[in-house]
């Protein structure tokens, strides 16, 4: 899943980038509001890290741009001024979620995990899919009842796809999704972390659409 | 001395009251003494007048004892009173003429006063004269009918207690009138006190938080402008108080940025299994502590900066500081690349502290640094304009609007193109030590009309060495 940062002040946009890459997302990150535009109108995200207190554009102002340009984004704001009237601004204005400064990595990148899922129309905490249960929040995954462990690429490789049930990703997609901007993509990056999901969830989860991509079958 | 503006108001009116009641009564007491006596005069002439026309038989009853002219008969016949010279018995000895000078009746002691040398006499015709040092009178009619001249004496009337009764009666009402008049005094100056005493009252009901002016009320014109100072005091106060209030919040927020990156990466550090973005992630936490670090250092120099009144200012040479501050920022300037120019004369002196004013050029020099673009110039230079010194900082960076440059000095303000990331207390901080020595802060654009050009001119600072250095 390929998040945009929006945030003007290095050590915090760093731990912001650092944190979310852990966690298994593809991070862009933006130093202002203008370069996330931008970023916005050229990209297709899953999620948007705001911080409000942005040179060039206020954070607001990006807020109102991408509602008033028609993308429905989900977007968790972060700010220092966390008083309740702030909240109701931000809230009203557009955003998804708030955090106030200082947060906690742990809390933030939960509540991205939540928003995403809840933006995939999504509210059950775990994923059934055939002998599959994926459990986001602890991230973890069991096959046939057995845990199984996955690296934070091949877990996200594995919610994109169960995110678009029915529907073929192409290579391109996929590396979108998973890698940001300043990622280095081996051109058989695809493949190895499909093959690795296939030896370990089982050899037919995952279809391949010959000379596009890979997809998994929405049961009937 | 704390006394009451009643008891001392009571003070300076009631003696003053006494006293002009005493010269009244003093000057009271004269005048009527003076009309007593010429109503007394006069009366002679008037009981010459009823002499004319008696007849011979009544004027021979009358001469032998004269006329009795007393003004009061004491109340009861054994109790006239020796002192009160109005009820003595006082007798006008009489003289009757006919037209042709015959005596027609005598007293038989007049012939003996009439020797004595009388004053001239008054508009009335009666004159005076002394015997044995006793005052006596005399009045002489000549009527026209009859052809009669009657002439009196009489013995003045002294001692007499009209005046100094009439003075006694009238001084008794003011005597008691006036413990009275101190007690009306008294509850009106009360009452006219009373809009001070409700001022106070709306005062004391105050605490440090209640700052809304002061109802001027009805009140009288005297207490409206205390009121009316009270108020713009409080406005001042509440000013000051807002601004503080919102400094604190400001700082409060500031706080947070630097705080939130260390708490981030320092779970970055936490949670990584490898091992370089852990070791990275702890060099960040260190480098926000640092800004945190940087961000209270400066918020604690501009609350002592607010704290102290005065600073006592020196003969300073502001080249020599200049210099060290740019030579600190050797290595800093060299990483941007960056070329800055130093022109100044060997000294000047201005009066400011040694401290302060490395503080101030070191937040001009940075800013420069900091919002200066790579590879720009600074232009550093000291001159002198008249009587003043003048240090201009100047950038090729990416400036600051007109619009922006008024609110540059505004605490935690930055500017909407920057790029660095600063506390927004920099030129807060050069401001208010500006503030402190009377040097003027100017801004405009920068070298070539780009970036920003700070100018801060000392006013009559000495250029020569002063003595005593």
């Amino acid at each position: 899943m390929r998040i945009l940062l929006v945030e003007d002040d290095d050590l915090i946009g760093s731990g912001v980038d650092a944190g979310l890459r852990q966690a298994g997302f593809a991070v862009d990150w933006t130093h202002d509001g203008v370069e996330a535009l931008l970023a916005l109108r050229t990209m297709s995200y899953a999620l948007v890290v705001l911080d409000l207190g942005l040179p060039r554009m206020s954070g607001n102002d990006v807020l109102a741009a991408i509602r008033h340009s028609g993308n429905d984004v989900p977007v968790i704001v972060l700010t220092a001024k966390g008083t309740v009237a702030d909240r109701v601004i931000g809230l009203e204005a557009g955003a998804d979620d708030y955090l106030g400064k200082p947060f906690d990595l742990t809390e933030l990148i939960a509540r991205c995990r939540a928003l995403v899922r809840r933006s995939h129309g999504r509210s059950t905490e775990a994923i059934e899919y055939r002998n599959l249960r994926v459990d986001p929040l602890s991230q973890t995954v069991t096959v046939d009842d057995t845990p199984v462990s996955l690296t934070a690429k091949e877990w996200a490789m594995l919610n994109h796809l169960l995110a678009h049930l029915g529907k073929p990703q192409s290579r391109a997609r996929l590396e979108d999704s998973l890698y940001g901007w300043h990622s280095e993509i081996e051109s058989n990056a695809i493949e190895v972390h499909i093959s690795n999901l296939r030896k370990k969830l089982g050899g037919d989860l995952i279809k391949t659409v010959r000379g596009f991509g890979y997809v998994m079958d929405k049961d009937s | 001395m704390t006394t009451s503006i009643r008891a001392r108001l009571l003070a300076l009116m009631l003696p003053g009251i006494a006293a002009v009641w005493c010269v009244a009564i003093a000057w009271s007491y004269q005048q009527t003494t003076h009309e007593v006596r010429q109503w007394d005069r006069t009366r002679l002439l008037q009981i010459a007048s009823l002499l004319k026309d008696l007849d011979l038989d009544s004027l021979a009853r009358l001469a032998p004892d004269g006329v009795d002219v007393r003004n009061e008969y004491p109340e009861r016949p054994d109790s006239a009173s020796a002192i009160d010279g109005d009820q003595v018995p006082r007798r006008a000895l009489m003289e009757v003429r006919d037209r042709d000078g015959k005596i027609l009746a005598s007293s038989p002691d007049f012939g003996r006063f009439s020797a004595y040398k009388r004053s001239s006499p008054d508009a009335n015709g009666v004159s005076s004269f002394v015997v044995d040092g006793a005052l006596w009178n005399a009045a002489s009619a000549r009527d026209a009918d009859s052809g009669r001249t009657i002439s009196l004496i009489e013995p003045a009337l002294t001692g007499s207690d009209l005046v100094s009764g009439v003075a006694g009666r009238i001084a008794r009402p003011m005597l008691i009138g006036l413990p009275l008049l101190a007690v009306l005094v008294w509850v009106s100056i009360g009452r006219s006190l009373a809009p001070l005493a409700a001022l106070s009252r709306a005062v004391r009901a105050r605490d440090a938080t209640r700052l809304d002016p002061i109802a001027p009320g009805p009140g009288p014109v005297e207490v409206r402008p205390l009121v009316e100072e009270i108020n713009q005091l409080l406005a001042r106060v509440q000013a000051t108080f807002s601004r503080e209030r919102a400094f604190t919040s400001d700082a409060a927020h500031e706080l947070k940025t630097p705080l939130a990156a260390i708490k981030v990466q320092a779970q970055v550090a936490l949670s990584s299994r490898d091992p370089e973005v852990s070791r990275v992630a702890m060099e960040r936490v260190a480098q926000g502590v640092d800004r945190s670090a940087r961000l209270a250092e400066q918020l604690l120099l501009l609350a002592r900066l607010d704290e102290h009144e005065k600073i006592a200012a020196a003969d300073v040479d502001m080249v020599a500081i200049a210099q060290d501050a740019v030579l600190a920022r050797h290595d800093e300037m060299e990483q941007k690349d960056i070329d800055l120019s130093f022109d100044a004369a060997q000294v000047a002196f201005v009066r400011a502290d040694a401290t302060l004013l490395r503080i101030l050029i070191d937040n001009v020099l940075d800013n420069a640094i900091k919002y200066g673009r790579p590879e720009g110039k600074i232009a550093f230079a000291i001159t002198r304009e008249g009587p003043s010194t003048v240090m201009t900082v100047s950038d090729d960076g990416p400036g600051v609007s007109p619009a922006e440059r008024e609110r540059i000095t505004n605490r935690f303000f930055r500017g909407s193109n920057v790029t660095a990331r600063g506390t927004g207390l920099g030129l807060s901080i050069v401001a208010r030590i500006a503030q402190y020595f009377d040097a003027t802060l100017q801004f405009a654009p920068g070298i070539a009309g780009r970036g920003l050009s700070v100018r801060l001119a000392f006013d009559g600072a000495q250029s020569t060495s002063p003595a005593g250095r």
